[in-house]
């Protein structure tokens, strides 16, 4: 066996193969022109004129770009490539707005929040700070426990119910499937701050309870439960039908061909709907602002009380203003930010080998 | 010899663990109805005392909201259509840089990097109202205040919606549009991306062999078969646009008395959402009323919104349909 491998030669690829991926000269000289030239005369009136950079980007650079663009497509493919050229650098322009705004946002707020984080700043509490005291005492440790009792109790709740809202809608034939599907998606874009409402003017205002961690999580349910169903949904629904209705030909119950053969086989799936369930309220601050009081110092009771939690209390540093107080906020949304970091790498890893097999599937 | 009875043939569940197993899901399935009534069963019973005082009509179209005079006066006109222009202007704002980093992502990157891509984007998506917020507040408002004050110089002479006068150029529509724009940009660019990944390769191949370029498959190929997903995302970011809170809290300036109907350069607008998180802290018991009405109105149009977003992103999604 191995002896006939080791005839086979592989026949090289020709060289012509993919003739489309092979660019000409023209292409390439006026493909590089189109970048340079804008580029350097955007820059030389910077410097000679001393013009503000976004009124120079959209008075000078787009629309050179663009008839440089026009003219590219022109030069290498004739009148039918004037328009494929101006595409292509509108394209890239706005796609390369985006990422500036993004890279904006998390280098700010890596910059300013490495300037308050410290070891201290991660595990202790806020019990000794006013808004003036320096960066050297106090931390968001108490945010961080809050943040993951109150979210940690409404995932108790909204990761059953989402799971079974999910097999709801691949499992049954009821007849609301589709009012359902429409709710949620409806949901999912509910404003936060009706949530915190919500809960406040059923609860709270009722007399049912004061204040407290307890109310806070409760408020984040209908803010969670859309992701986490439409994403258990979606898993659940790539599970092949052939394997359930074998288990139910074996003579399995409904029951145990869910717990038994869907659900494990859509298990990396519902891993990734809990963790962007997570991803998306660990950073609702609405809500939480209605529904609980902001604590300095550490509650890990979600009964009662007040209890710090990282959305909060970054939104109550803003608010105070004072320069170091500000530089908390930074601070808290670093750590926040890399929470939703983790969480969403976690995310990705779980629902890649899924993803594999989707590919191969089609 | 006799012949078994004939056994009855039932689609339904016969064994007890199947139908609590069916029960327990069709009622965690009804549960997302009861959740949305509940909101709005509670919302309008705290809220009802505030509607009865005043028609609702007035409620949601006057000026006013002051709790110091007596009666007080607390209409949410102005709010109403600030949300409604923030909204607008973000989505108007976004829906080219959407809709370009969707066709970047599916059309036009090699694999790798529209692999690379697509997690930037949702991990825009991922960047906590509150994180966009304090970015707004600290770093973006200078610098689009600097911007307005170019547009409302160079412009504000003969576009009478660019004009302004008050001297300060902070804290108007125009930077809270920009923020809310950041934050709906992924949302309307992943609707977007699903519905072009789902367009049919073969017809665009079709298209370029019979002479297409780039420019007239996406015109005349991508677009029509796409655009009603592409305006079911585009609504359902409007919803997500008029809901948010925190991001405009920071950065824009409510102003209750007045309407401001265009001046998107003046430090005047608002937004709902805001008037609620700005107004609970120190609320006296009519007022919360008042904040319950204006969530119950804030969460009816969001609804409507939302619902038919949906409905139109399934509509052209038929491949979800089972």
């Amino acid at each position: 066996m191995e002896a006939r491998l080791n005839n086979v030669t592989a026949v090289e690829r020709p060289k012509n193969a993919q003739p489309w991926t092979n660019m000409g000269p023209r292409v390439r000289i006026s493909s590089i022109l189109t970048i340079v030239i804008p580029a350097a005369v955007f820059a030389l009136t910077l410097l000679f004129t001393g013009m503000d950079f976004m009124a120079g980007l959209f008075t000078v650079f787009l629309p050179l770009q663009l008839l440089m663009g026009g003219w590219a497509g022109f030069y290498s493919f004739g009148k039918r490539g004037i328009t494929d050229g101006l595409l292509l650098v509108v394209t890239f322009f706005l796609s390369l707005f985006v990422f500036v705004l993004l890279a904006s946002v998390l280098w700010s707020v890596i910059q300013s929040g490495f300037a308050a984080l410290s070891p201290h700043f991660i595990y202790q509490n806020n019990v000794y700070v006013s808004g003036k005291t320096g960066l050297e005492i106090g931390g968001v440790g108490h945010a961080i426990l809050g943040t993951i009792i109150t979210v940690g109790i409404s995932m108790l709740v909204t990761v059953p119910l989402g799971i079974a809202t999910a097999v709801y809608l691949t499992e049954t034939r009821d007849f609301g499937r589709g009012i359902v599907r429409t709710l949620l998606q409806a949901m999912s874009a509910l404003p936060s701050v009706v949530s915190g409402l919500f809960i406040y003017s059923m609860l709270i205002l009722s007399g049912w309870s004061g204040y407290s961690g307890l109310m806070g999580s409760l408020a984040l349910i209908p803010l969670m439960l859309p992701t986490v169903a439409r994403v258990a949904e979606e898993s659940l629904r790539l599970v092949p039908k052939d394997l359930r209705n074998g288990a139910l030909a074996l003579g399995a119950p409904s029951y145990r061909a869910f717990f038994m053969v869907t659900l494990p086989a859509a298990q990396s799936g519902i891993v990734t709907a809990v963790l962007l369930g997570i991803a998306r309220v660990i950073g609702e601050t609405a809500p939480i602002l209605l529904t609980m009081t902001l604590a300095n110092g550490t509650n890990l009771n979600p009964l009662e009380g007040g209890m710090a939690t990282l959305p909060g209390y970054i939104f109550n540093y803003i608010l105070l203003g004072d320069p170091t107080s500000i530089a908390r906020a930074w601070g808290a949304a670093l750590v926040l930010l890399i929470f939703v970091g983790i969480l969403f790498a976690a995310a990705r890893i779980a629902s890649s080998p899924k993803k594999a097999k989707k590919r191969s599937a089609k | 010899m006799s012949v078994p009875a004939q056994r009855k043939l039932l689609a339904k569940p016969s064994r007890t663990a199947d139908k609590v197993f069916f029960a327990v899901a069709k009622a965690a399935g009804y549960s997302s109805f009861v959740i949305i009534g509940l909101i709005l069963f509670f919302l309008s019973l705290r809220a009802w005392p505030s509607f009865e005082r005043q028609s609702l009509w007035e409620f949601a179209f006057g000026v006013g909201w002051d709790n110091t005079v007596t009666p007080a006066v607390l209409n949410i006109g102005p709010m109403l259509w600030g949300s409604l222009l923030i909204a607008a202007i973000g989505v108007v704002i976004a829906v080219p840089m959407a809709i370009s980093i969707a066709y970047f992502i599916e059309f036009l990157a090699p694999r790798k990097i529209a692999k690379i891509t697509t997690v930037i984007v949702d991990l825009l998506a991922a960047i906590p109202s509150v994180v966009l917020g304090l970015w707004g507040l600290g770093v973006f408002t200078p610098i689009g205040a600097h911007w307005a004050q170019m547009l409302g110089e160079t412009f504000g002479g003969f576009l009478p919606f660019l004009s302004n006068d008050t001297g300060t150029y902070l804290r108007s529509p125009f930077i809270a549009a920009i923020v809310v724009a950041v934050m709906i940009v992924p949302l309307i660019s992943s609707v977007t991306r699903e519905i072009f990944s789902q367009v049919d390769k073969e017809i665009i191949k079709g298209a370029l062999a019979l002479g297409g370029t780039r420019e007239s498959v996406l015109r005349q190929v991508i677009l029509p078969t796409s655009a009603g997903g592409i305006l079911g995302g585009v609504l359902l970011a409007l919803g997500r646009a008029m809901g948010e809170t925190v991001a405009i809290f920071f950065v824009l300036n409510l102003v209750f008395d007045e309407y401001n109907w265009f001046n998107l350069l003046e430090p005047q607008g608002g937004a709902i959402a805001s008037l609620i998180l700005a107004r609970f802290g120190e609320a006296t018991a009519e007022e919360v009323e008042a904040l319950l009405a204006a969530g119950v109105v804030l969460f009816v149009i969001t609804l409507i919104i939302n619902a038919i977003a949906s409905y139109i992103v399934q509509k052209a999604q038929p491949w979800r349909r089972d």
